[in-house]
């Protein structure tokens, strides 16, 4: 499915934010992972900051003057299919973790560069980004 | 299953019109009736108005940074309520998501300007303007001022002039487009929350009879109007008949000159966008797309190249690029252009009357359109469409562009695009529509410049928002003092 608009970059982004959100939480309460516990709360905060951004960015920054479409840019590649920790071990989410943030990093960057005709919006993208470039560098250093 | 009833909000409550004429509002994605509206009567107008006229008197005496105030929780009513506002607006109108957002955006925008009433509402004053004279003018609110809005901006245009109305230390009456009024009885319900004194701010719904009842009040110091040219000049001739300011803002036919050396691939989509997008039914739209000498092949080639992608369907899908007409009687009357135009002998290059959408096969759309070899004597190049269909008007000359802008109906806005500076200097200098673009396809000023054409685009001497806005909320009262 492709992403045409401004509207549908933020709310792909909002969407992967969300998923994540929910995987990370699941996981912070996870008897398996109490060790992390407060890792993976951390990254589930990261996630409920970066929704307020991007929808506050969405209502901040849409100005009708360049409302201009976005050309290939598609979803597919960034789709991840969710994941139940529970029937997870300790290594499968520890590897789906990077994977998600990996999948972050790489729409943010992108989405950064297609829109950078709202300036605004690309620095938010990239300062998105730049939260899950941290968490990957610390699931790296575990 | 039961439509809402839209009702006039009066003195600080919700209450029933006293019409007896009953209107739906439909969605015209889908063409199914969402709500109804009853339309307000010469009594209910009576009723806000007096309450309005009431509120007034401790209202003016409100001091101005406690009126900014109420104005600021406005901005943060809008915003805990933006997302709400902005699908109500395309659920009644049918513009895409986020041109809805992005009119939610100017709406509040303009919340934000008006909030700078204590400095752009202050007079000015001179000592010694005689021996020992000193004369100082100083803004004061007048009274009650009315508001007539359009369907196509529903959130945003009535907000050209209230916040400005309001803190300026006026009351107001609104009057919403009986076609699309959930929009503002969403946004009255947030204003109810800020909690304004009973009758600063009121609102009644309905059509030609409460138009008519604003205009003949003698207790209504000014109107702002916007809509079709002939109605602006219906509401200036009856204002300057019963002695009130008016601003009101017409009709448009907007032209986007291309000049040879322009920057196609960095111009290409704001051209689109310019003509495409809410439909084609903003009064800043591009309508006529004019290519100056040997860039018209190329232009046309690639414009329609990327006409061809626009994907038209229900606005609150965000894969959708284009939504539908407001209504049926506005897809009809743009079909009718359409039809004109092939039978005037222009050449139809991209035909958008069959247009079919999966899912809502009742919806009120027309698909991208354009006419080649379009002249300008043309009705398609002369009269305002308000739909997305381009006219193409080819020009020999740069001289040639300037007689075509300079030779429509009106005289809104108009864009040019170029990597000429002397060009750009040239077409700003001598384009008579006051809204100009340069490389950029829709001219729109925003909330701190004034908004508004000249010609028939527009009635009267103060624009919409701006710091201009401020004259024409407020009298100048100049006071000559001497002390012996």
């Amino acid at each position: 499915m492709p992403i045409t608009n401004f509207g549908g970059l933020l709310n792909f982004a909002e969407e992967i934010e969300k998923q994540d959100m929910a995987f990370y939480s699941s996981v912070a309460a996870n008897p398996e992972m109490s060790d992390l516990s407060d890792l993976f709360q951390g990254f589930a905060k990261d996630g409920k900051k970066n929704i307020v951004h991007i929808l506050r960015t969405r209502r901040e920054n849409v100005t009708e003057m360049i409302l201009e479409p976005i050309i290939d840019f598609f979803r597919k590649p960034f789709v991840l299919e969710s994941r139940d920790d529970k029937q997870m071990d300790r290594s499968q989410i520890l590897e789906y973790s990077q994977k998600m943030e990996a999948r972050a990093i790489a729409y943010y960057t992108e989405g950064a560069i297609k829109i950078k005709a709202l300036p605004e919006v690309s620095q938010a993208l990239k300062l998105a980004g730049k939260k899950r470039i941290a968490h990957t560098k610390k699931l790296s250093s575990l | 299953m039961t439509l809402p009833i839209m009702k006039n909000y009066i003195n600080g409550e919700w209450v029933e019109s006293n019409g007896t004429t009953m209107g739906d509002v439909t969605n015209p994605a889908t063409g199914k009736k969402i709500a109804q509206v009853v339309y307000g009567t010469k009594d209910d107008v009576e009723q806000a108005v007096k309450a309005a006229q009431e509120a007034f008197v401790q209202w003016r005496e409100t001091p101005p940074l406690t009126r900014a105030r109420y104005i600021f929780r406005i901005k943060d009513v809008f915003e805990e309520n933006f997302e709400e506002i902005a699908q109500t607006l395309t659920m009644e109108n049918g513009k895409i998501i986020d041109e809805a957002r992005a009119e939610v955006r100017r709406m509040i925008e303009n919340v934000e300007h008006a909030t700078a009433a204590t400095t752009l509402m202050c007079g000015y004053t001179l000592e010694d303007i005689a021996k020992g004279i000193d004369s100082y003018g100083h803004r004061q609110p007048m009274g009650v001022f009315a508001g007539i809005v359009p369907y196509n901006f529903p959130a945003m245009v009535p907000w050209w002039f209230l916040p400005y109305a309001l803190v300026t230390g006026n009351t107001y009456v609104l009057k919403p487009s009986e076609q699309v009024p959930m929009t503002q009885t969403k946004i009255f319900e947030c204003l109810d929350e800020v909690g304004f004194p009973e009758g600063v701010v009121n609102m009644v719904h309905g059509s030609k009879d409460v138009v008519n009842a604003i205009l003949d009040h003698q207790d209504i110091q000014g109107v702002s109007f916007v809509g079709s040219t002939a109605t602006a000049e219906y509401i200036y001739k009856r204002c300057g008949e019963t002695g009130k300011r008016v601003q009101a803002l017409g009709g448009a036919k907007n032209i986007v000159g291309v000049m040879p050396d322009a920057n196609l691939d960095a111009g290409i989509p704001s051209l689109v966008t310019s003509f495409y997008g809410v439909a084609g039914q903003r009064c800043l739209a591009g309508s006529i797309l004019a290519p100056v000498g040997d860039i018209a092949d190329e232009l046309l080639e690639r414009f329609l190249a990327e006409a061809k992608k626009i994907k038209v369907g229900d606005g609150l899908s965000d894969q959708t690029g284009m939504g539908p007409m407001a209504g049926k009687i506005h897809q009809d009357r743009v079909l009718a252009y359409i039809e004109k135009g092939i039978e005037e002998g222009a050449t139809l290059v991209l035909d958008g009357r069959d247009c079919k959408v999966e899912g809502c096969p009742d919806g009120f759309f027309v698909g991208p359109t354009v006419f080649d070899n379009v002249t300008p004597d043309m009705t398609i190049a002369r009269e305002e469409i308000f739909g997305p269909v381009v006219s193409v008007v080819r020009c020999s000359t740069f001289e040639d562009l300037i007689k075509l802008v300079n030779t429509r109906n009106f005289a809104n806005a108009a864009c040019l695009y170029t990597d000429s500076g002397a060009a750009a200097r040239k077409f700003k200098y001598e384009a008579l529509p006051s809204m100009v673009g340069i490389n950029i396809g829709i001219a729109a000023p925003m909330s701190f410049f004034p908004f508004g054409g000249s010609g028939n685009s527009m009635f009267g001497d103060i624009k919409a928002h701006g710091q201009e806005i401020f004259q024409f909320f407020t009298d100048t009262k100049v006071v000559m003092e001497r002390w012996f």
